[in-house]
């Protein structure tokens, strides 16, 4: 990975569009600003790995399981 | 038509009939096509069978089925990828989990779109939202 020091008001280019300023150096944060194509994803870290985490656990289920909910759930329906 | 081994037997599909994910799921980019299972039995759950990696099989139901006031709308990006208009049908699908207990939670910080006319769908992390990966259907 590569690091570098930024100070408040300074920026960084990655690539041909996208631009990255240190807007604000406060209290144990960083407020950063950031140029990039509207088509870009932008996440922050941990929302993002939070969703690759349930999409891992929403693989892991089994067909009896499937059946037994779909059962469960079509009377539920029925019975309201 | 052609076949896969999937860990729920042998699946045959019909390759111009899949659901196309041109960004992948995420986290997984390389998911770019799923084969729709026919539900065999009643009710809100349907599973979508990747044909890119066989051992790889979600489960999805229309979030309104549980959640009535459940209401994310596509912005243009998702719209360009799916390839429709302003006029064309867009519709929201959940990841649902199912634990062993099968107390299934939704997704609903992460929906998936999908497009019924192009057959592309795209899954989007909803941002500054209260909705979460993890929502137990309610009580």
């Amino acid at each position: 990975m590569l690091v570098l020091t930024r100070k408040a008001g300074e920026g960084l280019i990655i690539g041909d569009d996208i631009t990255i300023k240190i807007v604000e150096i406060k209290g144990g944060g960083v407020r950063i600003g950031i140029d990039a194509p509207r088509d870009s994803k932008i996440y922050r870290q941990e929302v993002y790995d939070r969703i690759i985490e349930e999409n891992k656990t929403a693989m892991q289920w089994d067909m009896d399981a499937l059946n037994s909910l779909s059962t469960n759930l079509s009377k539920e329906k029925k019975d309201k | 038509m052609r076949t896969i081994n999937t860990r729920f037997g042998e699946v045959e599909y019909d390759p111009d009939n899949l659901l196309h994910f041109p960004a992948g799921m995420i986290g997984f980019p390389t998911l770019h096509d799923f084969i729709v299972m026919p539900n065999k039995k009643e009710g809100p759950l349907f599973w979508i069978q990747s044909v890119d990696d066989e051992a790889i099989a979600f489960v999805l139901t229309d979030p309104s089925n549980f959640f009535l006031d459940y209401q994310v709308t596509p912005d243009e990006s998702v719209k360009n990828s799916l390839k429709i208009s302003d006029t064309d049908d867009c519709y929201v699908l959940s990841v649902v989990t199912v634990p062993k207990d099968q107390k299934i939670t939704l997704n609903l910080a992460a929906p998936i779109f999908f497009s019924p006319k192009t057959n592309r769908a795209i899954q989007v992390i909803l941002e500054n939202t209260d909705y979460k990966p993890k929502t137990p259907l309610p009580a």
